[in-house]
């Protein structure tokens, strides 16, 4: 009997139900809506994992043509993918990260001035799961590991936010809200030194910009293209004895071109689940947040920051491909190659043009993308060695979030110093 | 009534987005059902109402409904001038 709920207790996706039907109790919702709740939150987090197991199916093969191709290891930066791969191992870890970390953000916001409530629900799924592989190398599990994990990123929850806020209030013109989103440190400073070698009188938004480039909002074809475009190139490459056994006889462009969309469509059912599940935790967390701490301000997603210079986002966005890429193919030098990892760039890069433009115009916004996109990639290329995720199962794939990967870069050398790991 | 809110991601911006609109139709007494989503799953569904910023929104097209365009998707005032009157006269319909 013990067994039985043990099990059923450190299931993360039942562990995450009840994550959610705690906060909907706690929010006094009606019991059909807390049921609801639950169920759809088992629902997303079970897609996630279906999500998770398409994309990681169609990065072995490419993994595999990739080294054949230019005898080099590629990874593309993707934290949500990665960290849905880890989930049937390090599930409740992330699970009792995120709550905890939850914990500990409403904690500081309310004893200290930062009145910061972190409510990027896939980043906080993301930087747990982060947490969770990196405390897991250092050899802590359990409780070991989920009570280090949650203080840690309950802090940078207050703390990244808060570092950002002079910037932040500079696009917004008020303190109404923060940034919540792990890639916040390299932005704001890739805005503010690119906009140190621009002209704040030529904005970007006096450019105009064709309608046909807008089809790049979405996402899915964005990825579908840069994806197709990647792994044909590999494919040319791949030495013609070993086609065959790579792509079981068939035509080798075929077979990467499906692989390269098999990617993409995993990608879309994993952010479908993720969706699912946070449509319905993040609500609550907001909900408990307003009520324990008066004057909360929610630090958000980066696409708050897009509507105040739409077309710096494009120039941004552009800039940052054109970055790292430049890495990719430097990093035949480094430990590992960083494929252009397009949600990264579109969103940070973007961002990154927002407040290159309002640091230093046009010429602001064009540097500031540059930045963004080489550091972003140069710095995956350069902390790749500090955690391996062989053992997991997992090939191609590594963390994407700048801040995050700050923080493990710290823990890391932290635990070297005290042996761990 | 049922309503869609969209962003690049699905589950970021248009999930504030939608908890505003929620909290601003039960202080006016309206009953919802709502969905935040990405462009591409917005194009494919039926709904009554969508919003979104004015990027996304350019992109959205879902015969028979209402797309409302938000200018600065954390100006609350912007967002209740432009949805509550919508909001208000779908639910009398």
């Amino acid at each position: 009997m013990l067994d039985f709920i043990v099990q059923i207790l450190s299931n993360p996706a039942i562990t995450l139900g009840l994550i959610a039907g705690i906060g909907l109790v706690a929010l006094k919702k009606s019991g059909s809506d807390v049921i609801k709740g639950m169920l759809k939150t088992i629902f997303g987090f079970l897609i996630l994992n279906a999500g998770s197991g398409v994309i990681v199916n169609a990065l072995i093969p490419f993994s595999t043509m990739f080294t054949a191709a230019f005898s080099l290891s590629g990874v593309v930066a993707e934290d949500n993918a990665l960290v849905a791969a880890v989930q049937s191992v390090l599930g409740l870890e992330t699970a009792l990260i995120m709550v905890g970390a939850f914990l500990v953000n409403i904690l500081l916001a309310r004893v200290t001035k930062w009145k910061y409530i972190f409510l990027t629900g896939h980043m906080m799924f993301s930087f747990a799961g982060t947490m969770a592989i990196v405390l897991a190398q250092m050899g802590l599990r359990g409780w070991a590991a989920i009570v280090p994990g949650a203080l840690i990123q309950g802090v940078s929850m207050v703390l990244f936010p808060a570092i950002a806020q002079p910037f932040v209030r500079k696009v917004t013109g008020n303190d109404n809200v923060a940034f919540g989103f792990w890639g916040s440190l390299p932005i704001v400073l890739s805005g503010y030194i690119g906009g140190k070698f621009g002209d704040k009188s030529k904005s970007t938004e006096d450019i105009h910009v064709p309608k046909s480039v807008d089809f790049l909002r979405d996402m899915s074809i964005l990825m579908g293209l840069i994806m197709l475009i990647v792994f044909t190139v590999t494919a040319i490459f791949v030495p013609a004895e070993v086609r065959d056994s790579i792509s079981a006889g068939q035509n080798i462009f075929v077979f990467s071109a499906i692989q390269a969309f098999t990617f993409a469509a995993g990608i879309l059912i994993l952010l479908q689940g993720v969706r699912m599940f946070l449509g319905e935790i993040v609500p609550a967390f907001k909900g408990i947040a307003e009520k324990i701490v008066p004057g909360a301000i929610p630090a958000l997603d980066v696409p708050i920051f897009y509507s105040f210079a739409p077309v710096a986002v494009t120039v941004g966005f552009l800039a940052a491909l054109v970055g790292g890429l430049a890495v990719t193919f430097l990093s035949a030098f480094l430990p590992v190659v960083v494929l252009p990892s397009v949600i990264g760039l579109f969103f940070m890069g973007g961002a990154a043009g927002v407040f290159g433009n309002t640091y230093g115009g046009r010429r602001g916004a064009i540097l500031s993308g540059l930045i963004l996109g080489f550091s972003f990639s140069l710095i995956v290329a350069l902390a790749y060695p500090l955690v391996d995720l062989s053992s997991y199962g997992i090939s191609g794939l590594w963390f994407a979030s700048t801040d995050a990967i700050i923080v493990v870069v710290i823990m890391r050398l932290f635990g070297m110093l005290f042996g761990l790991g | 009534m049922k309503i869609i809110t969209v962003c690049g991601m699905g589950m970021g911006t248009s999930l504030m987005l939608l908890m505003d609109i929620q909290a601003m139709a039960k202080k006016n007494g309206i009953v919802l059902e709502g969905e935040a989503m990405d462009l591409s799953t917005a194009n494919g569904v039926s709904c009554d109402l969508a919003v979104a910023s004015k990027e996304i929104a350019g992109n959205l097209n879902i015969p028979g409904a209402v797309i409302i365009p938000i200018t600065n998707i954390i100006d609350k005032k912007e967002i209740e001038s432009k949805v509550l009157p919508v909001l208000l006269e779908l639910n009398s319909k």
